[in-house]
């Protein structure tokens, strides 16, 4: 098991975007991109088989529906939508790779996420398979997609607290005798608010025991 | 009558009934034990081969396992009608058996109704089956047995209609005087073609076996009417399930393929003759046992609405021509039943 | 022996749990334990109904009940599954009107788990996800760490790649042909499918040591060479295995019982397969010819000669028959591959534990299921900093409530075994 309390100083340079580096297969998707979102062609990047892109988390949805409405990219298939959390001070991305008949290339759409405030639209309504995507995404790293009709928690219990994937949930043993022991709530069951589902009963005395007397009554 | 007669009857009723009731006990053993064992090499499996020799105990050891189990009332079932759907069931299978003529003379009650009897005492497990769905607190056993009411009362109808062409025949309700007709008619299957098949799978259907299991479809509702059963109440819709299927095929053996009667010969007189029919009419019903066997290796379920499709669509008219085209022939040709009614 | 002091007595477990719902009852002003009301089915419709406020606009319309209708749970518990889910069915008698897969009864954070494992070992880790394409799920992350760290890997081990992935496919697809039998009642099919199979794990163990989780494929290449047992299995198999899955083509595709059950069930069109995100066998059966091996080859699959099968019906019954083309299809491959596999090495050179540079990578594989992905990031440390993997069952899944309304129980069951969901990778 690694250490995730060692530094990670890479991380941090991940978040950021880094200028073309070698020119790919798909020099005629590049030009299509850099015509369509001059605004965004700072940031793409390819390697052998994808291409890369960068936008703001609010742009999401415009982006993707370009690409995939655009004649020249036709981006149709949604591969797969990740969240990444780059740890506590730095931010969230959300991940879009897509594919296209026409281009050899898988395209990569990164979304920048606050991670204050993590909010970012939905994309259900470009493609409805990314109800799954997004209630994982929410489930696992807690970022909240706006206008999503069904973002609930899909793998943990809805009365779960926490979200596990994020870079500061650390697991049970490293929790024990972390410098956060007892005084991080996370993954600690006693600490889970249960009141919004059950507040009558906490109302109630705790649950308790009947002591001896009482049983043999 | 003279009281004499009275207990000599009574006393003849509780014998039989008796050892009918002990004879289900081993019907449903060895029919269980031919599914295991059919089933599992139709599958490429060796089955079971562990109790007893060629794992020949097997079921037997099922039957003790069942008993020795723990039985469990669902806290929220209707506690009486829960703990008496399961005899209703069996009791259902194993009365009916009473009519059945097993040889010559050999036979329980030998009445002059014994077709109506049978078919009206078989149909009452339909009542157990809807009890236990009903009592259980389940929603899988409730449908389970909603689904067993719709099926029974419709496969009723072309069940009973397919052998009064056979009834129009013979011009007799009793199970010995059909027997008595094939032995000089011949069987009934050549007479009465077209209304075995109906029969067959309207008997298939009735006693919720494989393409028709939809009352038990353990692959969407858990175990239908049986879902919140275990132990021995378990054990009794079991029990109850295959001695049904064995009784089934006893009705068509006995109305369709000459009961006792062997193929080529005569039955000799006595004692022998009497075993020998014996031997004849349980190879004959074995071989519809594993008919039904085979077709639970072989057949997926249909599904609920083509089921019932089946029934009223086809089977039903169906019935009634095979029905109206008897009687025309018996009209014309001016057949003369064996009673000579 | 001494009689028990009552004064002393442990209460039992169900007695205290008697006391307690008593108290709870009392506490919440209801009347009587949860027993004492059995002479009415009170609630009985909704039983099933979480005892929260709905949290979205969807589970409130799932959760809400008009008259005649109840749920019905099918599941954790269920016979036909396929593994631990869950499915909440709103039904009116038999009619399925509304459907909820609730997931999460196997999810192990094998993600998470990966992110805490070098690259070698998370090789191992995807293994349990989708049990019965284990090869698959090593291959794409194999991929994109090779990516990640820049290494190529040697032909013979890129050939013995595809053949594994190709046998592990066979014995996968013959599989569903069972499972979606015994769903439908017959019990037969499902046998053969697993002497099918035994047939095949054999011979992945006889190269790989292991019957299930093969943990075959290293990051740079494969574990070991094809060897003289693996060979002999290898023909011995490929003589029979026409042979086996005619036979369950017999029981099952001739069969007019099942033919009348799917034959128009459960309809997918292409466009709302895409946008469901439906992938491989089951895309290909509405018609999309969209197959990763021939989209976007990986591994040798642009050196074989194959066409993307695609059937035009989109029910169940041209997903089931996708399934038997693609078994054909895949002994075809199998055929090629040993024709054509070169001699060589079958490993890179691979340092023990790796440590890619910074960078991200992205690695797609055509599983049994669909459209397999993974997304890797490394910040140069000796494990992920982020590992994505999407698999293909999970997102299938959604079809269900797509499907399903106006459809009968018995057919709830046909198409979720024709989508072929493996809950191990459902969950992760």
């Amino acid at each position: 098991m690694a250490d995730l309390r060692r530094p990670r100083p890479a991380a941090s340079r991940l978040g950021r975007g880094r200028a073309l580096t070698a020119p790919a297969a798909a020099g005629a998707l590049v030009r299509a991109l850099t015509d369509r979102f001059p605004e965004l062609a700072g940031s793409l990047w390819t390697d052998e088989d994808t291409v890369e892109l960068q936008s703001d988390g609010s742009r999401n949805v415009e982006v993707l529906r370009t690409l995939r409405d655009d004649e020249a990219l036709r981006f149709w298939w949604l591969g797969d939508a990740a969240a990444v959390d780059y740890g506590p001070h730095e931010h969230f991305e959300v991940v879009y790779h897509l594919f296209s008949d026409l281009h050899p290339a898988w395209l990569r759409l990164r979304c920048r996420v606050n991670r204050a405030d993590p909010h970012i639209p939905t994309i259900t309504g470009l493609w409805e398979g990314a109800m799954f995507h997004e209630r994982e995404m929410y489930d696992m790293m807690g970022i909240v997609f706006d206008g999503n009709r069904d973002l609930r928690r899909i793998y943990m219990s809805p009365d779960y607290r926490s979200f596990p994937q994020r870079k500061d949930f650390l697991l049970p043993d490293d929790a024990a005798d972390s410098s956060a022991a007892g005084v991080n709530p996370l993954e600690r069951p006693e600490t889970w608010d249960l009141s919004r589902f059950r507040e009558e009963l906490t109302r109630s005395p705790a649950p308790h025991y009947p002591p001896a007397d009482e049983a043999a009554e | 009558m003279e009281l004499g007669e009275v207990l000599l009857a009574v006393g003849r009723f509780l014998l039989a009934t008796t050892l009918l009731l002990l004879l289900t006990v081993p019907t449903a053993f060895i029919v269980i034990q031919m599914e295991l064992k059919v089933i599992a090499l139709m599958q490429l499996r060796y089955g079971p081969n562990r109790v007893g020799p060629r794992g020949m105990f097997q079921s037997t050891i099922h039957g003790f396992k069942v008993l020795a189990k723990e039985d469990i009332t669902p806290d929220q079932a209707d506690r009486p009608t829960f703990t008496m759907a399961p005899w209703m069931v069996f009791m259902a299978a194993a009365m009916s058996l009473l009519v059945i003529p097993f040889a010559p003379g050999l036979v329980a009650i030998d009445s002059s109704i014994s077709v109506v009897y049978f078919f009206a005492v078989l149909g009452l497990s339909v009542v157990g089956l809807l009890v236990a769905g009903w009592s259980s607190y389940n929603k899988y056993s409730l449908l389970g047995g909603l689904r067993s009411a719709a099926q029974m009362v419709s496969y009723e109808i072309p069940l009973t209609l397919s052998i009064v062409g056979i009834v129009v025949l013979t011009g007799s309700l009793s199970f010995t005087e059909i027997v008595e007709w094939q032995r000089v008619n011949g069987w009934g299957f050549f007479w009465q073609f077209w209304a075995f098949p109906i029969f067959f799978i309207a008997a298939t259907a009735e006693i919720n076996r494989t393409p028709f299991d939809m009352v038990e479809a353990d692959s969407e509702i858990v175990a239908g009417f049986a879902t919140e059963y275990s132990g021995m109440r378990f054990g009794f819709f079991f029990f109850a399930e295959y001695v049904a299927l064995f009784i089934m095929s006893t009705v068509v053996v006995t109305l369709f393929f000459g009961g006792w009667l062997p193929p080529f010969f005569e039955l000799p007189g006595g004692f022998i003759g009497t075993l020998l029919g014996v031997i004849i009419f349980f190879a004959k019903t074995y071989f519809f046992v594993f008919v039904a066997v085979w077709m639970r290796a072989t057949l997926p379920r249909v599904r609920v609405d083509q089921l019932m499709g089946m029934a009223w669509k086809w089977l039903l008219p169906l019935a009634l021509v095979n029905l109206f085209v008897t009687a025309a022939i018996v009209l014309i040709f001016n057949l003369k039943p064996v009673g000579g009614a | 022996m001494t009689a028990v002091d009552p004064e002393t007595r442990i209460p039992d477990p169900i007695e205290l749990d008697r006391l307690e719902e008593e108290r709870l009852a009392a506490a919440l002003g209801v009347a009587g334990p949860r027993g004492a009301d059995t002479s009415e089915y009170a609630g009985f419709e909704t039983v099933g109904i979480p005892d929260r406020p709905p949290q979205t606009e969807r589970e409130a319309e799932m959760y809400s009940l008009e008259e005649g209708e109840m749920l019905l749970n099918m599941g954790p518990q269920h016979p036909s599954t396929h593994g631990v889910m869950r499915l909440v069915v709103k039904i009116r008698s038999e009619m399925v009107t509304d459907l909820d897969p609730v997931l999460g009864y196997l999810h192990r954070g094998i993600e998470k788990l990966c992110e805490n494992a070098t690259y070698t070992t998370v090789l191992t880790y995807v293994d349990p996800m989708d049990y019965m394409s284990a090869m698959h799920n090593e291959h794409a992350p194999a991929i994109a760490f090779e990516k990640l760290y820049g290494i190529k890997t040697p032909k013979r081990a890129e050939y013995i790649r595809a053949l594994v992935m190709e046998l592990n496919r066979v014995f996968s697809h013959g599989l569903m042909m069972g499972f979606l039998a015994l769903d439908m009642g017959g019990i037969t099919p499902i046998l053969y499918g697993f002497i099918n199979r035994d047939e095949v794990v054999d011979l992945l163990s006889s190269i790989s040591g292991q019957r299930m989780l093969f943990n075959f494929l290293r990051v740079g290449g494969v574990n070991w060479d094809v060897n003289d047992e693996f060979i002999n299995r290898l023909s011995a198999w490929r003589v029979n295995v026409g042979k086996s899955i005619g036979d369950n083509e017999t029981l099952i595709t001739e069969n007019e019982i099942f033919v009348q059950r799917t034959k128009g069930l459960g309809v997918l069109s292409g466009e709302r397969a895409i946008s469901l995100g439906v992938s491989g066998p089951n895309l290909r059966a509405s018609g999309v010819p969209f197959d990763v091996r021939k989209a976007h080859p990986y591994s040798i699959y642009d050196e074989l000669e194959f066409d993307v099968i695609t059937q035009p019906g989109g029910d169940t019954y041209a997903r089931y028959l996708q399934r038997v083309a693609e078994i054909k299809q895949s002994l075809h491959l199998i055929d090629q591959i040993v024709d054509q596999m070169p001699h060589g090495p079958v490993q890179a050179q691979v340092p023990g534990i790796i440590r890619p540079r910074p960078g991200r990578a992205f690695g797609a594989v055509e599983s049994p299921r669909g459209f397999y992905s993974v997304y890797a990031i490394s910040d140069g440390g000796p494990n992920p900093y982020r590992f994505r993997m999407r698999d293909p069952s999970f997102i299938s899944l959604q079809v269900m409530p797509v499907l399903m309304p106006g459809h009968l129980i018995a057919d709830t069951m046909a198409v979720m075994a024709s989508l072929d969901p493996i809950m191990g990778g459902v969950d992760k």
